[in-house]
């Protein structure tokens, strides 16, 4: 028997290069031997990620995408389809958590250097991937068609409204009508099941093709490829199979604790994950009280707000979302983690921290003078953490790196 | 060193705590006029309490308000109640079939009586919470200046009548005097040790003998009502939460036994 599936593999092998690939990529392939606890969270996006395609294809069977008929298929599928409830709220609960680890995956790399030479690509990658999310995540958060469905797509479509001399006819063409439709819903459909989720695929095997290439990173920025054993392999490394895999294993079985108490006892995140809105069929003709996106596009929507002028808020948006893929040509520092960077680059990033969540908090609640205010102040403490860089990260003392993790 | 830095970091969220803090204001909340909403607390588990909310909902209610993402058949084996039963007591319709949905039993142009169509109510306990129906429900109050008589310090303006107007009895708002709190936070009195009073509108109360239940039953029947719709917002929400028992102490094992096995592997570059 053995004999027989040793020549299989060995028939298949000469023809697909599995053992290669597998030496390649998990059982050779070098991770430094000391991390943290932040650099779980890229293993973790792509738990979410598989969840969300797997739950994603058994929500398209007896979803429908039609005006008349989307909002009720949800709930034929939260009622009637068995253990449809699990699949729905395994995708609305997934689509929260990709976020919430995805931020805290970039937020990891603004704090130990992620994106410094030679990881640029890595880092434009991933930010690539961060675009694709939210025009996913937008696409999606539509096909429900509930009245924040509606409400939301009608904001966030007229943005393009606010592009000068094409705006009006650009508004038009991704809406596919003159006002949100079943015609938006489908081809909304089509862009969130297909097209999108291709982009993502590819750019996540991109994501890490180019990872592996330059190997993965450290708190301590340590460079592990300065120091080699006989055989060229890094001294302050192991093997990604079994160790990694085992690391990542416990921080997913964490994880997936967390996932199922919201997803079985807090399904709705206390209106943030699903809107009490939602659960009210689109309509036209009564506008919501008060018109909030999901949290994970929050600090993005508060800076639209914060500036008055349509075509500059839109600018300001897109800005915030752009900048992100030139920090690695901001950032002049010598080192790369925070840990040895200097005191301005630490306050940099803490009060980087603290506007964007301040920034997320007021997307999600109404406008007061005051917040009005604080918006305006954190979309400028926002930018300036990236304009400055170039001046902070230069002239600050930073500290001796270790030669060795 | 271990310890300065930690302490550090207690201060860094302190501050953070906060700078949140400071930035909540407060909002005018969904039970308007009626200030803070009762709060409700469901209990699925009671499934006498859902079926008297269903016996009350069917025979006030479903007249005016379908439930038309729900089926017939599920609501009479969720609630425990046999199918024979059920179809006799509670569906007044003959034709219906136990995989119908629950379309309610308004024409369509009715809309014209009470100047809007009277909303499909499946999901108005995920919409609007289950809180906000337990105080509307008893918050109508007498109004001559409104159409039916009626207005609501929940929902000011209600285009519906209090339907459960014989149960509750005419429910009115009157001014009470209350005692003073002192800023000590015990009530205020004056130089002869007696409490100072300060006259408050807007309480509801009922006149007494109008209604044909008390305060407390009425109260009562309330709850059945709000607790049948929650089920009805989400009939799986009860095996929802058993399941997720099951589900969180398996990946609770789970992660004590990667960890141990992390643990394990661990040794070999870490000894």
């Amino acid at each position: 028997m053995s004999e027989i599936a040793g020549k299989l593999f060995t028939w298949v092998n000469t023809r697909l290069p599995i053992a290669n690939t597998f030496e390649r990529h998990l059982s050779k392939h070098p991770v430094p031997s000391k991390v943290n606890f932040w650099y779980l969270f890229g293993a973790l996006a792509a738990v979410t990620l598989i969840i969300q395609i797997v739950t994603g294809i058994w929500l398209i069977m007896p979803y429908s995408n039609t005006e008349e008929q989307a909002f009720s298929s949800i709930e034929y599928i939260m009622r009637d389809v068995d253990y449809g409830w699990v699949i729905r709220y395994m995708h609305t609960t997934g689509a929260s958590l990709f976020f919430a680890v995805v931020y805290l995956h970039m937020f990891r790399g603004l704090l130990y250097g992620s994106y410094q030479k030679p990881k640029e690509l890595v880092w434009i990658f991933g930010c690539t991937i961060y675009l694709a999310m939210m025009a996913e995540g937008f696409l999606g958060y539509v096909l429900p068609y509930g009245q924040m469905s509606y409400w939301g797509a009608q904001v966030i479509i007229s943005l393009f409204g606010a592009i000068p001399y094409i705006g009006e006819s650009l508004e038009l063409w991704v809406r596919g009508d003159y006002y949100i439709s079943g015609i938006t819903v489908s081809r909304f459909f089509a862009l969130h099941v297909v097209a999108l989720p291709l982009v993502l695929i590819a750019l996540v095997f991109l994501h890490l093709v180019a990872l592996h290439e330059v190997g993965a990173g450290n708190p301590e920025g340590v460079d592990i490829e300065e120091y080699l054993d006989d055989d060229g392999v890094p001294l302050d490394s192991v093997p990604f199979f079994p160790y990694k895999v085992l690391n990542a294993l416990v921080a997913i079985g964490v994880f997936m604790t967390v996932f199922s108490i919201i997803m079985f006892f807090f399904p709705e995140g206390g209106g943030y994950f699903i809107e009490m809105a939602n659960f009210q069929e689109a309509n036209p003709l009564v506008t919501p009280d008060h018109i909030a996106p999901v949290w994970y596009y929050a600090p993005f929507y508060t800076m639209l707000r914060a500036i008055p002028d349509p075509l500059g808020g839109l600018i300001v948006m897109a800005a915030a979302v752009a900048i992100f893929f030139v920090v690695p040509w901001l950032d002049k520092s010598k080192v790369a983690s925070i840990r040895y960077k200097g005191i301005y680059s630490k306050i940099a990033i803490t009060l980087f921290g603290v506007s964007f969540l301040t920034l997320g908090y007021l997307g999600t609640v109404g406008v007061t003078e005051i917040r009005k205010t604080m918006s305006v102040v954190c979309t400028i403490i926002y930018f300036s953490y990236f304009l400055l860089m170039p001046i902070y990260t230069k002239y600050e003392n930073t500290l001796e790196v270790p030669k060795r993790l | 060193m271990m310890q300065q830095k930690l302490i550090l970091k207690i201060n860094y969220l302190i501050f953070l705590l906060f700078f949140f803090s400071a930035i909540q204001a407060a909002e005018g909340g969904p039970c308007k006029d009626y200030g803070e909403c009762d709060k409700f607390k469901y209990s699925l588990n009671d499934i006498e309490s859902l079926q008297r909310g269903a016996s009350t909902y069917i025979n006030y209610c479903y007249g005016c308000h379908s439930l038309k993402y729900s089926r017939w058949g599920r609501v009479a084996k969720d609630l425990q109640i046999p199918e024979d039963i059920f179809f006799e007591n509670l569906v007044f319709d003959n034709s219906i079939k136990p995989g119908d949905l629950m379309v309610g039993a308004m024409p369509s142009e009715s809309a014209d009586w009470f100047g809007v169509m009277p909303p499909d109510l499946t999901l108005v306990s995920r919409y609007k919470g289950d809180d906000w129906i337990y105080s509307y429900l008893r918050a109508y109050y007498e109004d001559s200046s409104k159409q039916y008589g009626v207005n609501n310090l929940v929902y000011p303006g209600t285009a519906m009548p209090n339907v459960l107007l014989t149960l509750q009895g005419n429910q009115k708002l009157v001014c009470k005097d209350i005692p003073i709190i002192a800023s000590n936070g015990g009530e205020q009195r004056d130089n002869n040790g007696d409490t100072v009073y300060k006259e408050k509108c807007g309480f509801l109360e009922v006149e007494e003998g109008t209604g044909e239940l008390s305060k407390k039953e009425f109260d009562n029947l309330i709850y059945d009502l709000t607790n049948f719709l929650v089920y009805v917002g989400e009939p799986i929400k009860a095996t929802r939460e058993r399941i997720g028992w099951y589900v969180v102490f398996y990946f609770l094992i789970f992660t004590a036994l990667s960890l141990l096995l992390y643990r394990e592997f661990h040794k070999d570059y870490n000894s």
